[in-house]
């Protein structure tokens, strides 16, 4: 065996130019793909992050009715005592912290002009220890609790051109009901703008103080969710705090919703679990094109070598010996071009993790596009592990081991005389 | 016992459903030893006949007994381990492993043969080596030497494995005459020295003239068979 490896090994070289070639198809092709699924591994872990960061948290509690409500932003399924579900929440294994909000809808008035957007009513105390929105004000400060300010975010800012200081009327919805529809204005200062790179995030909302809105919604105390940070985004660590909030929340007279970031963010996750099924579409079309090559490649071989197997054969070599030398040559092939490949894909993706690919150059129209697909803006960030590496290079040899059976095959049956008489 | 014998051996090739018969009911027996010429013009079997002895081809009718054992009849893979374990190949053209050195490629037969270790190994290739004057060679592709060296590189790696019996399909045909004579002269020394049973086809009279034993063929048919020394 280690005979026919040695020689497989050999002949691969032999004819220099052809296997440079399949080489190069292989190795561009499982380059490409690396780079394709880090990019999206990339995008799909940006997007999370920036849900999860920006958008969800973790895990939301809801007073129960709420989720199914979410949409409409409903001003009466309200938790009325947040300090005291979140006092039971402190000692729960894996959470780092717990936050109340209010989420409402809103208009921005300037002039003749009113943009819709969300509003966030968060408590600036509590909120720069969970989550990023205070790390990523790209102009004036962060609010203290008692302020009549807000948070815009950029894209919003720049819709209709606000800048820090500028006084501006909400337009704050209290009550969101075909007949009771109802609303408060308010004025507030413009105290800073952020850019958290979650483009809805910044293009849609304005964050003001838990006080305010408790104030000008009519809330007093209450809230409509508690975000809980957890200290880990694997799916364990999120589904074992959930339970155990479940358990928890079930000792209480009112009921509780406890749902976490994939029950809110279930656009991205199709969109994701789509994109999966194209990226294999993409794949199989690689590898294919990858096989072909192979397949090509090892055919002329055994055309070439046609008396060389008739001879091979009258030393003695089995067919079945004769099959395998030529799949080692096949697998050889497949693996020093999974390999160069695995080095390609990886340096392209490790400059994409570092660096980014910024989408910026695409224009507008591609970023929104882009925007409404992934929570994600201006530069993508590959995600490069080794998972992907080992993955690719097994399935390129695999595939090349696969390709060369037609070939090995059709080398195994040739009949010796006629092997040696072929010209 | 004879070491090989033909039994009414036929044999017919189909081309596009018409029958081609190459051998027309072939009998003789081959002694251990024996340095045996088949000769005969194209087309009058003589390759056909060396396949047959060599397990490359099955007679469409008769039998072949190879140490009185009929092996016209076995399977693919026991044919193939008969030729790895008894025969050796000499080609007309040379058919050496091109990517191999000449060191390696009459160590390959015997890396296929399995029962030598690579001690054993690398001493009966230089020594087969050395008896057919390549000492110095052993090194060198098949690129690099010339055809009479590539054959005599062939006839090393055909005795190697001390096979009981070595065909050689028209072994002078592709080199000059003086070349060709030392090839022949090679063979029959080495016939003499190891008494391996040497069978070769041609149609060179310089060639038949060194055969001990020639046995003549025109259409399939054996048209004599003679002891010449």
């Amino acid at each position: 065996m280690w005979t026919l490896f040695k020689l497989a090994f050999r002949n691969i070289f032999r004819f220099k130019r052809r296997t440079f070639i399949t080489l190069s198809a292989i190795s561009v092709g499982l380059g490409l793909l690396i780079l394709s699924i880090c990019l999206m591994n990339g995008i799909d872990k940006q997007s999370i992050s920036n849900i999860i960061n920006c958008q969800t948290s973790h895990i939301k509690i809801f007073k129960a009715g709420y989720f199914d409500k979410r949409e409409e932003l409903p001003m009466d399924i309200t938790i009325k005592d947040p300090d005291r579900v979140r006092s039971l929440l402190k000692d729960v294994p894996g959470i780092i912290g717990t936050e109340s909000r209010v989420l409402f809808g809103a208009g921005l008035i300037k002039g003749m002009d009113e943009l819709p957007c969300l509003g966030v009513a968060i408590d600036p105390l509590v909120d720069p220890g969970l989550f990023i929105i205070k790390d990523s004000l790209v102009e004036g400060a962060w609010l203290e609790p008692g302020d009549a300010k807000m948070l815009v975010g950029r894209g919003l800012a720049e819709d209709i051109d606000l800048a820090v200081g500028d006084l501006v009327t909400v337009r704050m919805i209290t009550s969101t009901g075909d007949e009771d529809f109802s609303w408060n204005a308010v004025d507030l200062e413009i105290k800073g703008i952020f850019d958290s790179g979650h483009p809805n995030v910044d293009n849609q909302r304005i964050i003001i103080p838990l006080q305010i809105a408790g104030e000008s919604l009519s809330l007093d105390s209450q809230v409509t969710e508690i975000v809980v940070r957890l200290n880990a985004d694997d799916n364990k660590t999120i589904t074992t705090a959930q339970t155990r909030l479940k358990e928890i929340l079930k000792t209480l007279e009112e009921p509780y919703e406890v749902v976490t970031w994939k029950d809110l963010a279930g656009m991205f996750l199709t969109i994701s679990k789509m994109k999966t099924k194209n990226s294999g579409m993409i794949i199989f079309i690689m590898l294919l094109i990858a096989s072909m090559g192979i397949i090509n490649t090892m055919l002329m071989s055994v055309l070439e070598r046609t008396r060389e197997i008739g001879m091979l054969s009258a030393l003695g070599m089995k067919k079945s010996e004769i099959m395998t030398l030529f799949i080692f040559e096949g697998g050889f092939i497949g693996a020093i071009g999974a390999l160069l490949g695995c080095i390609l894909g990886g340096l392209a993706s490790w400059y994409f993790e570092v660096y980014g690919w910024s989408v910026t150059g695409f224009g507008d129209t591609y970023q929104k596009l882009a925007a409404a697909v992934y929570p994600v803006k201006d530069v993508f960030y590959a995600d490069l592990t080794m998972d992907v590496l080992v993955t690719t290079f097994i399935f390129g040899v695999a595939i090349a081991v696969l390709a060369s059976f037609y070939p090995a095959r059709k080398a195994a049956k040739l009949k010796p005389v006629e092997a040696l008489r072929h010209i | 016992m004879s070491l090989v014998r033909l039994d009414n051996v036929f044999k017919i090739y189909k081309t596009n459903g018409i029958d081609f018969p190459a051998l027309g009911g072939v009998s003789f027996s081959v002694e251990e030893g024996e340095f045996l010429s088949i000769a005969g013009p194209s087309g009058s079997g003589k390759t056909t006949i060396l396949n047959i002895i060599g397990c490359l081809d099955k007679p469409s009718k008769g039998h072949l007994y190879l140490n009185e054992t009929d092996i016209s009849t076995k399977k693919s893979t026991e044919q193939a381990m008969i030729r790895r374990r008894n025969i050796g190949f000499i080609f007309q053209t040379f058919n050496l492993i091109p990517i191999l050195t000449a060191f390696e490629n009459v160590e390959f037969p015997l890396v296929l043969k399995g029962d030598t270790n690579q001690k054993e190994r690398r001493t009966m290739v230089e020594e087969i080596l050395t008896e057919v004057g390549l000492k110095d060679f052993m090194r060198r592709k098949p690129s690099q030497m010339s055809g009479g060296q590539q054959q005599r590189v062939a006839i090393a790696r055909a005795l190697v494995k001390n096979p009981q019996l070595i065909l050689a399909d028209e072994p002078t045909a592709n080199l000059d005459s003086k070349t060709g004579q030392e090839v022949l002269d090679l063979m029959l020394q080495l016939n003499q020295k190891t008494g391996a049973t040497f069978i070769f086809s041609t149609h060179d009279k310089m060639v038949m003239d060194f055969a001990k034993r020639l046995i003549l063929l025109k259409d399939g048919q054996i048209t004599s068979d003679e002891q010449r020394r």
